[in-house]
């Protein structure tokens, strides 16, 4: 029973990082109502970003490469927007997202040869720290990533509900046209969203990094895949559906894994997506309409 | 006059140089994806040895007369339809032969479209001799007659390990794997090699734990090894996954008396991602820089930016070995008689019983196999050393 036990409290921990990339998913498709499905390996992208602080400078703090990749967040997600929709005729719906897949490829890509494909050794804080009661444990590390995501949507739902941009960024979603022409600029509120999320997606990276304890480009494909996931199973567009969804995933995952083993543990995920696209489409969250 | 002069060099020199024979071998393997490092360093040691080899004069021909040798290197991105598509276009050109591949789910169906048995009328597959550095999935060669690797045979190694560490920790009885169970090479290594040698040396198998080739999260497999507390963890896995579960098995306290790792983690990736992890940890591995051959190797293949280490080494080897087969079954070098100098190629490689290897001799097998000499090495502050040489 205790493994039992043991087992959804690792998954649901581990199921925070799928929470921090199914927020990203969620807020732009919230936005825009468009996937960008480049995010994951935007993410990845900006914590292999911070170790660029590495570089410069060999004894540089852990607090360093996390903010150096938060920044890098920031850029890489401008710069998908750029690339993926400004450019882009967003009246095609399936044009931005084959360019936010190519960009997930080419940004794989450019990783891979960057670093020969070998997984780079991430500082990581708190990996020390082990909540122990009995033979129970709780890793330290998960636990910043969960505490790091319910402020992610905190901070989100502030900046939202309680600003101006958030206003604007709100009446974008709802209403484009009438947005424009209530004098809001709807390329500079899609481009802030993307640097918002991409920002996010620098801390969803290294949180990530710092959790697995390396990098490798072998995270983007599963994180994407686990993140699109959440972010049907916890409603598109719901930023605490994301949460809930990615805490819920890891918690199944880890349960199936338990009790079925590795081999068809996936399996078991994609029929609960499954479950979920047939009996709730609108997701755990569904934004009312 | 000087400019007369000059054309009239220009065009001597043009003329020499076209008249230059030359061998072309074509190397591939994954030059993409995770496993880019491999393709790297295989194209490196490739070339480094190609170097070496044309400014000792090139190989000799059937007429006599010297050739230099190319390489070139094709990106098979470590996918086997893509390995077969370049197989067929390295068959294509005037290559005589082909080095690869790096990954053994590459190598199997890859070696399935050559030509089974020589001279077999009724089979139109492809006659191309391929000399495998890298993919070390058990027993592959003997799909084809025209597949060869140099590559170490793990159930020798395993089983001189597990034979040595019976003398070395007597009071260790007991072993429990962990495997990457969707990665060939990985899975047959468990399964096929060192469960099997533990087994046959005596020791008890408590069972293993499972894990996919992209996991992250190891919380559940390093806890099952936790409970079977076994004295020696084995884990066959590459090295992304062996470090995640050396970092857990780090924060749930699991220190067995002995670590033994995969062959293929005695490289640097292991190093970069967990060195402080991996310490202790044992592999065999057919290659280590302690030879004088070894060490010069190394260095060469250092400048043409690749690493050296088992895999890259036995494309180092390969190198040579196909100079001497070129030389031995004398090749024309005539790109008319490209086929027949394929099938020289091929059956010079057959005939070897034994070749001169950076670590010793290597012995052939008669199934195209290589007996290679090996030595252990373990993890010890950053760096693999060599711990043991059981020959």
């Amino acid at each position: 029973m205790l493994d039992f036990f043991q087992a959804v409290s690792d998954g649901l921990l581990f199921g925070a990082t799928y929470a921090l990339i199914g927020i990203g998913f969620t807020l732009v498709f919230g936005v825009m109502h468009k996937l960008n499905l480049a995010y994951a390996a935007a993410s990845i992208g900006a914590a292999y970003a911070g170790l660029l602080i590495l570089q410069l400078g060999a004894g540089a703090p852990p607090w360093a490469v996390f903010l150096c990749a938060f920044l890098g967040g920031g850029v890489i997600g401008w710069l998908v927007y750029l690339t993926c929709f400004h450019f882009i005729p967003l009246s095609h719906q399936l044009a931005p997202l084959m360019s936010t897949v190519g960009m997930l490829l080419l940004i794989d890509e450019i990783i891979v040869h960057v670093t020969a494909g070998m997984p780079q050794n991430y500082p990581a804080m708190f990996d020390d720290v082990m909540l122990r009661a009995g033979g129970f444990t709780l890793r330290g590390d998960l636990l910043l990533v969960a505490g790091v995501s319910v402020l992610c949507m905190i901070g989100l739902l502030a900046l939202l509900y309680r600003t101006r941009l958030g206003l604007a960024t709100r009446a974008v979603s709802q209403q484009p046209v009438a947005a424009q022409l209530c004098g809001i600029r709807v390329a500079r509120i899609n481009a802030l969203t993307f640097i918002i999320t991409g920002l996010l997606g620098g801390i969803a990276g290294a949180l990530i990094g710092a959790s697995v304890g390396a990098l490798s480009p072998l995270l983007t494909a599963p994180l994407t895949v686990k993140g699109l996931i959440v972010t049907v199973i916890g409603g598109l567009g719901s930023i605490p559906g994301a949460i809930v969804a990615g805490l819920l995933v890891g918690a199944f995952e880890n349960v199936f894994q338990q009790f079925r083993g590795v081999t068809e543990r996936d399996l078991y995920v994609m029929l609960l997506l499954f479950a979920f696209l047939v009996f709730r489409p609108g997701g755990l969250f569904a934004p009312k309409s | 006059m000087k400019t007369l002069a000059l054309a009239v060099a220009l065009a001597l020199s043009t003329s020499a140089f076209a008249q230059e024979k030359t061998i072309r071998i074509t190397g591939f393997g994954a030059k993409s994806g995770v496993v880019r490092s491999f393709g790297i360093n295989s194209e490196a040691a490739m070339l480094a040895a190609a170097d070496v080899i044309n400014k000792e004069g090139g190989v000799r021909l059937a007429d006599g007369s010297k050739a230099k040798v190319v390489v070139d290197f094709l990106d098979d991105r470590c996918n086997a339809e893509e390995g077969i598509s370049v197989l067929r276009r390295i068959y294509g050109t005037d290559a005589v032969v082909a080095v690869g591949p790096t990954c053994s789910n590459v190598a199997e169906p890859l070696f399935g479209i050559l030509q089974k048995k020589v001279d077999d009328k009724g089979d139109s597959g492809l006659q191309m001799p391929v000399f495998t550095d890298v993919a070390i999935k058990v027993g592959l060669a003997k799909i084809s007659e025209w597949a060869f690797r140099n590559v170490p045979n793990e159930t020798t190694m395993y089983s001189s390990l597990f034979y040595w560490l019976k003398t070395k920790y007597p009071n260790a009885k007991t072993v429990f794997g962990g495997v990457e169970e969707d990665f060939a090479h990985s899975r047959a290594s468990w399964y096929a090699v060192m469960k099997d040698r533990a087994e046959a040396n005596g020791y008890n198998v408590l069972g293993n734990s499972k894990w996919l080739l992209n996991d992250t999260n190891f919380a559940t497999q390093v806890r099952e090894m936790k409970n079977a507390n076994a004295d020696i963890v084995a884990i066959s896995a590459h090295p992304f996954t062996t470090c995640g579960v050396l970092k857990e098995m780090q924060r749930q306290g699991v220190k067995p008396k002995v670590l033994v790792g995969l062959t293929s983690s005695s490289s640097l990736e292991t190093l970069q991602g967990c060195a402080k992890q991996a310490e202790g940890m044992i592999i065999p591995t057919s290659f280590a820089p302690v030879t004088k051959e070894g060490k010069a190797a190394a260095e060469t293949t250092a400048k043409f930016k690749g690493a050296a280490d088992l895999h890259s080494m036995a494309a180092w080897e390969n190198m040579f070995i196909l100079k001497q087969v070129i030389e031995s079954e004398k090749l024309s070098g005539d790109k008319a008689q490209l086929q027949a100098d394929r099938r020289k190629i091929r059956d010079g490689l057959a005939k070897l019983k034994e070749t001169k290897g950076l670590m010793g001799v290597t012995k052939r097998t008669d199934d195209r196999e290589a007996d290679k000499p090996y030595l252990f090495v373990h993890a010890n502050k950053g760096e693999w050393k060599v711990l043991h040489n059981p020959l």
